[in-house]
């Protein structure tokens, strides 16, 4: 489904990455202490040092805010895939969490800022048997 | 208002397009560094400290091969990047004023041919850190990341294609009158820029860094060890590194996105020095690609981020009738990518009046590292 070859990198799943990266969901690190969120998860809160986390899961809709079309492949296995897309999404339910990821189901030349989007998950099966779902997007 | 060190050398290698060097990479360092020491009148064993970023020429084999005597100093900055060039000079200008050190070689070394290339990735199987949020999307070179950054950038603040483009032209120009720059006889009209092809949208092959080998150096010492030496002291007037919180947040998710993390710097900056942007003739903005020199003339001070388009036109940042010229060796677009270093290197030339663009009477010259990138760091040469 994705704009990159089936076999192309997949993210390291850790304890703090997992509800992200596997859920199917955006499930956005929010700290169990002081409530605030944080994308990319992380190891600790930014806002009050707290180690404990769970997650808040918004709605798979948002905007593109801003994005570059790779033309050049800088790895040879994507020459193939090239020009190819990556955005930033902001999300509608929480504007200050921008989402990376491609666009599907559309051409290049017509992504803009501003463009709404809808969030749809690419299911991958890491080489040690792991499901991952990469969160992607398509014109909404 | 001035710190306490001084640099009284500059140096460099030969500069080279990517795998055009028959030396390797030490041996760049250290003809680079050799050539600096020669022109402060210094010998290499008078050299007891080195300050770098991201180099792998490790001071225990450049002394060893340098004949450096007593060694009491080194160091290297954090982070990723361009962004460490005026910071080594900052922590040189620290050691030296606390005494830690006499005499300090700033450098940087890179060679492109002989080790991996900056605008290629390797594939992994699993990304980890802050990658895993990116390379699984094609996100994978520094050009791709600041493509992000100014594509919003250029859509906030209404900035045109032919702002990026100014950068580029004003560089090649400054580069045709500067016979180390390796772009020194092959100018380059606007046509050519905007008829180049893309690497990541918005920067053609022109607003993109160039893959290069070569090495660039300065001495800093004392003023009191200055006093005899060949050449005259440039002062390092003030020095700043930093970032604001979250700044440099993985995945574009930093509150100020986008930002080329020189806010603080800038005010940090002026604030030491006890100047103001206006009072600067001349400056060194690091080009990994256009668009993050932009955002860093804006957040220096220069000017608002909507009045770019106009501060960068019509010759203005252009040797020698510009308000500002900007990267007037040619730069790491023009001149040569080594990291950034050749960018200091010039800066000092500016003060003492050998550049091949010389600013007429420069007395402070400033140096900005590394846009895009957190921590980013600026540094402003001046005369004694």
């Amino acid at each position: 489904m994705g704009v990159l070859p089936d076999d192309w990198t997949l993210p390291d799943v850790t304890p703090i990455n997992k509800a992200w990266f596997t859920s199917g969901q955006l499930a956005v690190q929010v700290c169990a202490r002081c409530g605030a969120r944080q994308h990319p998860p992380e190891e600790v809160c930014h806002a009050c040092g707290g180690f404990e986390f769970s997650t808040e899961t918004f709605s798979p809709k948002g905007t593109v805010y801003s994005y570059t079309i790779a033309h050049y492949p800088v790895n040879r296995a994507l020459a193939a895939s090239v020009p190819y897309a990556v955005v930033l999404v902001s999300l509608d339910e929480a504007p200050d969490v921008r989402v990376i990821g491609n666009v599907t189901d559309v051409p290049v030349e017509e992504i803009h800022i501003g463009m709404p989007v809808q969030a749809v998950w690419d299911e991958r099966t890491a080489e040690d048997g792991q499901v991952i779902r990469l969160v992607q997007w398509q014109p909404a | 208002m001035h710190g306490s060190a001084v640099v009284v050398g500059v140096g460099e290698s030969t500069y080279y397009k990517r795998g055009g060097a028959t030396e390797s990479e030490f041996r760049l360092a250290c003809i680079a560094i050799r050539n600096a020491v020669a022109d402060a009148g210094l010998e290499l064993s008078d050299v007891d400290g080195f300050t770098s970023y991201m180099d792998r020429n490790e001071p225990v084999r450049l002394s060893a091969a340098l004949g450096v005597g007593e060694l009491n100093f080194t160091a290297q900055t954090f982070g990723g990047g361009g962004n460490g060039a005026a910071a080594a000079v900052s922590i040189a200008d620290a050691a030296i004023s606390a005494g830690y050190a006499e005499c300090i070689v700033v450098f940087r070394a890179l060679a492109q041919g002989q080790f991996h290339r900056y605008g290629q990735a390797g594939r992994a199987r699993r990304a980890r850190g802050r990658s895993a949020y990116t390379s699984p999307y094609g996100m994978l070179s520094a050009a791709q990341i600041c493509a992000m950054q100014t594509m919003r950038y250029m859509h906030e603040h209404g900035i045109g294609q032919d702002a990026l483009a100014e950068v580029v032209l004003a560089c090649f120009e400054h580069a045709q009158r500067n016979p180390r720059a390796i772009r020194y006889g092959t100018p380059l009209t606007r046509e050519e820029y905007h008829a180049s092809r893309w690497i990541a949208e918005p920067f053609h092959l022109y607003d993109c860094c160039p893959e290069n080998d070569g090495a660039a150096a300065i001495v800093v010492t004392t003023p009191e060890r200055a006093r005899d030496l060949a050449k005259t002291p440039v002062a390092i007037v003030a020095a700043a590194h930093g970032l604001e919180h979250r700044d440099g947040v993985a995945a574009f998710n930093e509150p100020r996105f986008p930002t080329a993390h020189h806010r603080h710097v800038g005010e940090v900056l002026w604030q030491r020095a006890g100047v103001k942007p206006a009072d600067i003739p001349v400056a060194q903005f690091y080009e990994n690609f256009t668009g993050p020199v932009l955002m860093a003339i804006a957040e220096m001070g220069f000017c608002e981020p909507g009045e770019l388009n106009d501060f960068v036109a019509d010759g203005n940042i252009r040797w020698p009738d510009g308000r500002l010229p900007i990267n007037t060796s040619g730069g790491n677009l023009g001149e040569a990518y080594i990291h950034g270093f050749g960018n200091v290197v010039e800066a000092v030339r500016q003060i003492r009046a050998e550049s091949t663009c010389q600013v007429a009477g420069a007395e402070l010259s400033l140096s900005v590292s590394g846009p895009g990138f957190a921590p980013g760091s600026a540094v402003l040469f001046g005369k004694l």
